[in-house]
Order: structure tokens, then C-alpha cells, then sequence
């Protein structure tokens, strides 16, 4: 059983929505006994940084996110903000700390000539392919006005290139996380879903 | 690379989907559930759906229709249409919603949208601004006697940090006769926040157009849709064939 953390920052019924077309089994919930329960975790979301985070931290998610994660070392799927909180801090509106899994921070987009948000259909470039198979140099969908910076290269799966290399997926052990929405990436996000779940089965 | 958006929009009335004619003469065209799973099926890049009368009416937007038409969608979806609070906006968002659009409120009352970029961040919070020409200049369209030129609103909204423009030409709304490209310019200028660019495709040659005058990075479209042969797809392959960037 999939959990889906709900912790009010949107977008649950969208992923759970592209599980159930893959026929994996989901509940989106923040009490803990499920979350203890399941064998794969999914953080999605949309909106702050700040906001997410105390959001997690309202309903004492933080601990026990960590202790799922990185103790019991269940497979864990980050989408959008749930990528970005995964990392040490944030800058959404203010400068925050995050569930710091993976060293790196997120920061605001500082680009001249290009549109922000980085909104719409991009290809990705694949640096891991342990779920990327067949998806090198496909589109998905962003939707973002903040980005990940890594400290380590080897957690990056895939960049996207909007005015430089944007780090768009890490992938460290039982972590993977995508700054794209694969839910709203139609047969490319679909395919790259079936693979995640498919490979952690 | 970034590739260029092309979006359907569907314009609903309460009852089913219509088109209008310069904001006028709204004429039926369909089902809406049934139109999102044509356009999920076609693999567009992103759905607009707004019910263009919720807030004229006085009602709220029917979530469980809007759920319906998000279901079959496997693209983002942006849903507009009487939204007022913020836990209007949360319904839709949790209901998978990844834009609401907002009109009316955001020419109301400017705090409000802070307040939504502030609690959903930039990015889901897209604003409807419906232009026409005077000979002052462009102003805002609007049934509330309110007189604003678009340039100053504009710049309210940017202020805003607001996520996205979708940027109606009035007078050129359900014609088909070509987009108002000098409008369009005249806020690309002025922003770096992605506009959707609607009114006025009615053929190939238009879309051509607009890319080729504009650094637009999306376009909007229902009457293209609705009463010709053309599909997103034709529209891709035109701007294809002028080295606009596309995803097919």
C-alpha cells in the first residue's frame, strides 16, 4: 500500500488518480498508524516551501517521515514540493529548513530573459537511469518558480535545461523525486510511474 | 527546451459549454466531461476550464463537475469561475486542480491575491485579464464600472507576484480573424510571468502569426476547436514547420 501524505498542500488527488490507472493500491492520509503501515511513501505537493513545512510539522509528520525514510529505509517518491522538501533548506517566501534527506537547498530562479515559473512541457536529460528507461530527452511537465541545488552531482537523475542545467530528479538509495509532475506528464509520467512502482513492488 | 503550449479552453455556463462572440452571444457547443476526454485522448498540453458566468450569477463553481472533467484529464488543469476565498481556491486544488484562474476578484480586491500567492505560492495562481481597445488606450473589460487601463493593472498583478496572465483580446473573442498581437506585446514587454494569449485563431496562418510577432509562451483557443477541422495537433505542426519549439 502506497501512502500518499496528505499535509494540505494539494495536488493529492491527481497523483492518487494516476495510481489507481496503473492499479497500484494508494490511500492519501496523515495519521500515522497508516503511514507506519504502508510500504511506500509518495510526499506530493503544491505551494511555499514554508508552508509545506509547517504544514508537515502541524501534524508531527516531520519525525516520523524521517524515521520511515531513512531508518526503515522504505521507498520514498517526492513530487514537485514534495522534492523540494526533502532537502536541508528552502527560501520560500523566507529562509526555512527542510527534511534535509538529501544535502542541498532550493532557491529562487534568478534569470534574466526566461519566463518565470518554468512553466510547461520540457525534455530532461537522464544522469541515473534506475527509473528513467526509454524517457531520455522526453517532455515532461514543470511548474516551478524555485529549484534544487545539490551538493552531491550523484543524487541528480535527470536536469532540465532552462537557462542553465536545472536539477528536475534525485535519486539517492531508497529516495527518488522528481521537481516535474509525472501525474500530469500524461504516457511519459504514466510510464516513468509504472517503474517506480513496478522496481519497488 | 521549453516548448510552446497549446491550450483548449472550455467555456461552460453553468449547464454545458458555450462559445461567445466578443463576450456576447453565448452559443452551445457541447459537454464538457465529454470534451476533456476528447482533448486527454488528443494529448493537449494543458486544459482551461472556466464556468464564465459563476460569478455574474452569484453561485459557486459545481466542484463535483469540475472533478468529473479534471478525471479525465492526465495534463495540468486550470479551472476559473467565481472564486472569491481561499478556500475556494483549496477546493479546486484538492480536487486536482494544478491553476485556478481568477477575474473579477483580482480587479475587486488586489489584496485577496496577495494573500493566495502567499498561502498557495506563484505558480497555481493564474489571473484572467480581458482587454479591449479605446482610443485611450487599452483598458479593462468589466461590468462593474470600473475603469483601469491595462498597462496599470498589469503592473498591480506583477507586484502581485501572480503565476501566469491569461490574456483575453475582447474584441477579437470568438472572430477568428487573428490575434491582437500589438496587446499581447504590450504586456510580453512588461513581464517576465508566462502569458496564455487568447482570442482570435480561426486558422493556421494566425498561429503562425502570433509566434512569429510575439515571444508569446502559450496560447488559448476554443472557437478554432469548436467550429473547424483544426486540431491542437495542426497547430503544432504549423509552428513546427517555423522552428517554434513544440511537443508532439
Amino acid at each position: 500500500m502506497v501512502a500518499i501524505i496528505d499535509y494540505g498542500m494539494g495536488n493529492v488527488a491527481s497523483v492518487q488518480k494516476s495510481l489507481n490507472f496503473l492499479n497500484v493500491k494508494s490511500v492519501i492520509t496523515s495519521e500515522h498508524s497508516v503511514i507506519k503501515d504502508s510500504s511506500i511513501i509518495l510526499l506530493p505537493g503544491v505551494g511555499s516551501f514554508a508552508q509545506g513545512m509547517e504544514n508537515l510539522n502541524e501534524r508531527n509528520l516531520v519525525n516520523l517521515l524521517t524515521e520511515e525514510v531513512m531508518i526503515k529505509q522504505k521507498p520514498f517518491l517526492g513530487i514537485c514540493l514534495g522534492m523540494q522538501l526533502i532537502m536541508e533548506s528552502g527560501n520560500e517566501p523566507y529562509e526555512c529548513k527542510g527534511l534535509g534527506w538529501i544535502e542541498g537547498e532550493v532557491k529562487k530562479f534568478e534569470l534574466l530573459d526566461l519566463n518565470i515559473p518554468h512553466m510547461g512541457w520540457n525534455n530532461i536529460q537522464v544522469l541515473n537511469n534506475k527509473y528513467y528507461n526509454n524517457l531520455e530527452n522526453s517532455d515532461f511537465y514543470f511548474i516551478h518558480s524555485y529549484h534544487v541545488k545539490t551538493t552531491n552531482d550523484q543524487d541528480i537523475a535527470a536536469t532540465v535545461n532552462y537557462g542553465f542545467d536545472v536539477v528536475a530528479s534525485v535519486q539517492k538509495d531508497n529516495i527518488f523525486a522528481t521537481q516535474f509532475h509525472p501525474e500530469k506528464s500524461q504516457a511519459a509520467g504514466l510510464s516513468l510511474l509504472k517503474t517506480f512502482f513496478d522496481l519497488n513492488a | 527546451m521549453l516548448k510552446v503550449r497549446i491550450i483548449p479552453i472550455l467555456t461552460f455556463n453553468g449547464f454545458g459549454l458555450v462559445k461567445t462572440k466578443k463576450f456576447s452571444n453565448p452559443r452551445m457547443v457541447g459537454n464538457p466531461v465529454q470534451s476533456a476526454r476528447v482533448y486527454n485522448n488528443r494529448g493537449v498540453d494543458e486544459l482551461v476550464f472556466i464556468d464564465i458566468f459563476a460569478t455574474s450569477q452569484k453561485r459557486k463553481i459545481n466542484l463535483k463537475l469540475v472533478a468529473d472533467v479534471i478525471k479525465e484529464c492526465y495534463m495540468p488543469v486550470a479551472i476559473g469561475g467565481g472564486i472569491e476565498t481561499i478556500q475556494d481556491i483549496n477546493d479546486l486544488l484538492k480536487i486536482g486542480a494544478d491553476k485556478v484562474i481568477i477575474k473579477t476578484k483580482a480587479l475587486t480586491d488586489i489584496d485577496f491575491i496577495k494573500e493566495a500567492v502567499a498561502f498557495f505560492g506563484s505558480q497555481c495562481i493564474s489571473i484572467a485579464v480581458d482587454a479591449f481597445k479605446t482610443p485611450e488606450g487599452y483598458k479593462i473589460y468589466n461590468k462593474l464600472a470600473i475603469d483601469k487601463s491595462l498597462e496599470d493593472y498589469v503592473q498591480e498583478l506583477i507586484d502581485c507576484k501572480v503565476g501566469e496572465f491569461v490574456l483575453v483580446s475582447v474584441d477579437n473573442d470568438g472572430m477568428m480573424n487573428g490575434f491582437d498581437t500589438e496587446l499581447i506585446n504590450s504586456v510580453e514587454k512588461m513581464t517576465n510571468i508566462p502569458i496564455i494569449a487568447v482570442g482570435g485563431g480561426g486558422n493556421m496562418e494566425h498561429y503562425n502569426e502570433l509566434f512569429s510577432k510575439t515571444n508569446i509562451q502559450a496560447v488559448g483557443s476554443a472557437s478554432i476547436f469548436h467550429f473547424t477541422q483544426f486540431t491542437p495537433l495542426d497547430i503544432k505542426n504549423e509552428l513546427k514547420s517555423i522552428n517554434i519549439p513544440v511537443r508532439i
